[in-house]
């Protein structure tokens, strides 16, 4: 719309570019970042995007956002021990890398090296106008960890990219590339304390034949603004599990951007959104299978209590070459308060004729005749619920088999239904 | 429009022409001039004999559509359309008003004669296969079931820019149902037509809505008061004939207490170069316990093999249950047009009202299909069910887009959809974009949605019969739509799946 100019900005969007002005002299990088700062900052500069941008239709950012914080130097946050027990841990401070220790196999870098040193300029990339979370990114970006590790390597503990948060803002990058026949688990924690603003790039590509497990744990604080989104590549039969599990914030929207550009690769999405109070979550997912052969399927169940807005977008983009592609897709919610609200967009473009796809989509109560299953046989109605709730959300996370990656997100999620059930 | 007029004559010669309404009639036309502005709204408006308050009525519309933008957001591509340069008034010249049969020009007989819509009521008879009785032993009968099994319609015709007929309208109205044309409506109901027109679909509703009300030259009314079946199917055959004329009609349809009231509505085009505009709304009033079964056979001319010329169809079509129990149901078969942007949705405002909407589109060439439903559900117990099947062939784009919502209030609201895509051929595309929405914890919603294409096995299983690959993938097809062909008349049934079949012709190989 070219009315856009003409309107106001939004005091969170002239918090922003205001930010922009001041931090600029702050920020790790010349020359080529800083042109790539620039333009994203031109992006945001035109406007936030609202329900009119069809990616944003559920989450009218411009009117959502209110949030902006100063940066905040003095702040601390405090370290959390990781997920799963012995992981190597790598920790982002208020946005600040720490010094790195070696893996072997494995070489690791702080982002602000290679954002001063301009290596990082060509990975630093918007994917269209209305990519509103990697504008902010790219316009702040200071720091963050990069990862490469080794063809071949079998990675024994799983790495943990933790994302603490203690108030201000932050915007991090977490750019790790798998190389072939290599495999590793790793951990992406957002979390933190404080009405914080947080944006936060993970880009993952996965070489040939190599296999990633990675979770994506966010448990923020109920007053705090987390814009995040995870990219990812897959080569020739690589194989790739994203587990996400949302259990806090205030506005939420994360991401999920995936390219099945090599045969026979697999991605699969398995996601628990967990929502209470007066939060907004969002969860959109861009999948493109762009080669033939290859699969995926997608699971993401939701549970809705108090005044929480869920969303949850899904797009299965099928290329014209992209013959024999398998994708399938489902989004259940248990909406569980008459002050919730959830919104499910599912959508499928298929290009290619012979594929099989399919998406399902539901929202509903709890089913009465299983509650009375339950209560005939002596349990009360609160603990009946609880279990039938427990039930649905646990069949997603049993999913992953591993007892070691298994039990903690069964314990986070004890841990909120004892705060939110 | 403009776009490709310049390379009108080099491609008169179309070789694949299977669309078999193609043919053009050349009848005397009273025309308004090109383009549009006030004047023109006055012009038609004067042309129609419309009281003052239609008039400012359609004003209104046009200031408020000079102020909106083209909407851009479904999944189709067309040039721009000049609005400056289309004829918005074509009405075959002849008497005003004709009110027999017999006062209608012959030629426009003959048209409605070879696209095989029997005007005259003999013929009518004559058309059904069933053994059909005599019309006054036909009239003591109860009304129900039986009348229809007659299988007689009543039919408003309506050519170009006017409403050319109306059969049946002397027994209609012995029951009390009133079916005539929009325009008749005005002059003769006007307390009707003030109540319910815009209500359903506001003047400010959308672009092409908004266009409609100020522009609109006819269409079809019908009103079924309380407590009455309607005593037979009415139908409404619509033609564009002229060249670069838009057609722009407005139906009103309302269904009292208690009523019901099933209503048919096919369109044909000539075979064109250039692209024409149909733009038409259709607002659908059920009060309580009232029913409206609403089936659309549409076949516009869907333009030639390389993707030239056909209509536009630009249409918004809503259907408010007003009334506790009320139900209203969409049946669709797309078939034709250039570009198909429709949504015909059902608002549930009764408590316990019902919604459906059954559909099978059909695309092929370069056709581009974007259409769905909305299910809006804000009254209390309320239901809706969506059946949608698209089948691409060719180089088409066939989208199904729709919306289920639940609001606070809605209580126990229930919906159950279902898209089913089929793909033919590795040129076209199929996409499915429904949105659902739930503000109550009660809603219960299901939604599901496939895409395929024809496998390999049913075909050899087919073809290991003896028949050939064209007439095994009809077959097939046929099988793939059977749950939406159930819901329609049984004369538009058999219709529709020849008209599938003739939709995929030289979609194999």
């Amino acid at each position: 719309m070219n009315m856009r100019a003409e309107i106001q900005r939004t005091p969170a969007e002239a918090a922003l570019v205001d930010a922009f002005g001041e931090r600029l002299s702050l920020l790790p990088g010349d020359g080529a970042i800083m042109v790539k700062r620039d333009d994203a900052i031109e992006q945001v500069k035109a406007g936030l995007p609202t329900r009119r941008v069809e990616s944003w239709h559920y989450t009218d950012l411009r009117r959502l956002l209110a949030n902006v914080p100063a940066f905040d130097a003095s702040v601390k946050a405090k370290s959390v021990a990781p997920l799963i027990e012995g992981s190597t841990v790598l920790s982002l401070a208020n946005g600040v890398s720490q010094a790195v220790s070696s893996i072997e196999g494995v070489t690791l870098q702080r982002l602000a090296d290679k954002l001063t040193d301009g290596s990082y300029a060509a990975a630093l990339v918007t994917y269209g106008t209305d990519d509103a979370i990697g504008a902010i990114n790219t316009a702040f970006v200071a720091d963050g960890y990069f990862v490469d590790i080794e063809a071949g390597v079998q990675l024994d503990k799983p790495v943990e990219l933790q994302n603490l948060q203690a108030g201000g803002q932050s915007h991090v990058r977490l750019p790790v590339r798998v190389g072939a026949g290599a495999k590793a688990t790793i951990v992406e924690r957002q979390t933190g304390e404080g009405a914080g603003l947080v944006s936060s790039v993970s880009q993952l590509l996965v070489g040939d034949d190599a296999e990633v497990l990675w979770l994506i744990v966010q448990d923020q604080p109920e007053t705090a603004t987390h814009l995040a989104q995870f990219k990812a590549e897959l080569g020739k039969n690589a194989k790739l599990t994203l587990f996400v599990m949302n259990a806090g914030g205030k506005l939420v929207r994360q991401e999920v951007i995936v390219k099945a550009s090599g045969e026979g690769a697999d991605f699969k999405l398995r996601g628990v959104n967990l929502l209470a109070g007066d939060s907004h979550v969002d969860v959109t997912m861009v999948l493109d299978h762009a080669v033939p052969h290859t699969s995926s399927t997608e699971v993401v169940r939701n549970v809705v209590t108090g005044r929480a807005k869920g969303v949850f977008q899904g797009r299965i983009n099928v290329h014209q070459i992209a013959q024999k592609t398998d994708a399938r897709m489902a989004c259940n919610t248990l909406l569980l308060s008459d002050d919730g609200e959830f919104s499910t967009k599912p959508e499928l473009e298929i290009f290619a004729d012979d594929v099989a796809c399919g998406h399902g989509a539901t929202v509903t109560e709890i089913d009465h005749n299983h509650l009375f299953y339950l209560m005939a046989r002596g349990i009360d109605e609160k603990s009946a619920r609880g279990l039938l709730i427990r039930a649905f959300l646990a069949e997603v996370i049993e999913e992953l088999e591993d007892e070691s990656v298994v039990d903690p997100l069964e314990e986070l999620l004890s841990n909120w239904f004892a705060t939110h059930g | 429009m403009p776009a490709v007029q310049e390379t009108i004559e080099q491609v008169r010669k179309i070789d694949v022409d299977q669309y078999k309404y193609g043919f053009e009639s050349f009848i005397e036309m009273d025309k308004a001039p090109k383009g549009l502005s006030e004047d023109i709204v006055r012009f038609i408006s004067a042309k129609k004999g419309e009281p003052e308050w239609m008039l400012e009525w359609r004003l209104g519309a046009y200031r408020r559509w000079q102020t909106l933008e083209e909407p851009n957001w479904a999944r189709v591509d067309y040039p721009k359309i000049d609005f400056q340069d289309i004829y918005f008034y074509a009405a075959p010249k002849s008497t005003p008003g004709p009110t027999s049969l017999d006062e209608v020009d012959p030629e426009i007989l003959k048209v409605y004669e070879k696209l095989g819509i029997p005007l005259r009521e003999q013929e009518i008879l004559a058309g059904v296969q069933k053994q059909a009785a005599p019309v006054d032993e036909l009239a003591d009968e109860e009304a129900g079931d039986n009348v229809y099994k007659s299988g007689r319609v009543a039919v408003d015709a309506v050519f170009d820019s006017v409403s050319v007929v109306t059969t049946f309208k002397d027994e209609l109205a012995k029951a009390g149902v009133i079916f005539c044309s929009i325009s008749e409506a005005i002059r003769e109901h006007p307390e009707l037509v003030k109540k319910y027109l815009g209500s359903v679909v506001p003047t400010s509703d959308n672009y092409y809505a908004t266009l409609n009300s100020a522009v609109f030259t006819d269409g079809s009314f019908v009103f079924v008061p309380k407590g009455v079946r309607c005593p037979m199917e009415l139908s409404t055959y619509f033609r564009i004939n002229e060249k670069n004329t838009g057609q722009f009609e407005r139906t009103l349809i309302i269904a009292e207490e208690g009523a019901y009231v099933s209503y048919l509505e096919g369109c044909t085009a000539p075979q064109r170069d250039e692209n024409q505009l149909h733009a038409a709304v259709v607002e659908l009033v059920a009060l309580d316990d009232a029913e409206i079964k609403y089936s659309t056979v549409q076949n516009w001319y869907p333009g030639d093999a390389q993707g030239k010329g056909g209509i536009y169809n630009f249409v918004t079509k809503r259907g408010d249950c007003r009334g506790d129990r009320s139900k209203i149901s969409w049946t669709q078969v797309e078939t034709g047009s250039a570009i198909t942007w429709k949504y015909p949705s059902c608002i549930l405002r009764g408590d316990d009202s019902r919604g459906e909407f059954y559909s099978i589109a059909v695309s092929n060439g370069y056709q581009q299909v974007d259409s769905g439903t909305k299910m809006i559900h804000l009254g209390k117990n309320t239901s809706s069910r969506i059946i949608s099947k698209g089948i691409a062939a060719g180089f088409s784009q066939n989208t199904y887009r729709g919306q289920v919502s639940a609001h606070r209030k809605a209580t126990n609201a229930r919906n159950f959809t279902q898209c089913d895509s089929l793909l033919i051929g590795n040129q076209c595309g199929a996409h499915t974009v429904p949105y659902i929405e739930a503000k109550n914890s009660s809603a219960q919603f299901e939604h599901e949605a496939t895409t395929s294409k024809i496998s390999d096995d049913q075909k050899f299983y087919v073809m290991q019969r003896g028949i050939p690959e064209e007439e095994a993938i009809a077959l097939i097809v046929n099988g793939f739509v059977k749950e939406v062909i159930q819901e329609l008349p049984m004369e538009f049934a058999v219709e529709a799946q020849k008209l599938i079949g003739i939709s995929l012709e030289g979609s194999v190989g």
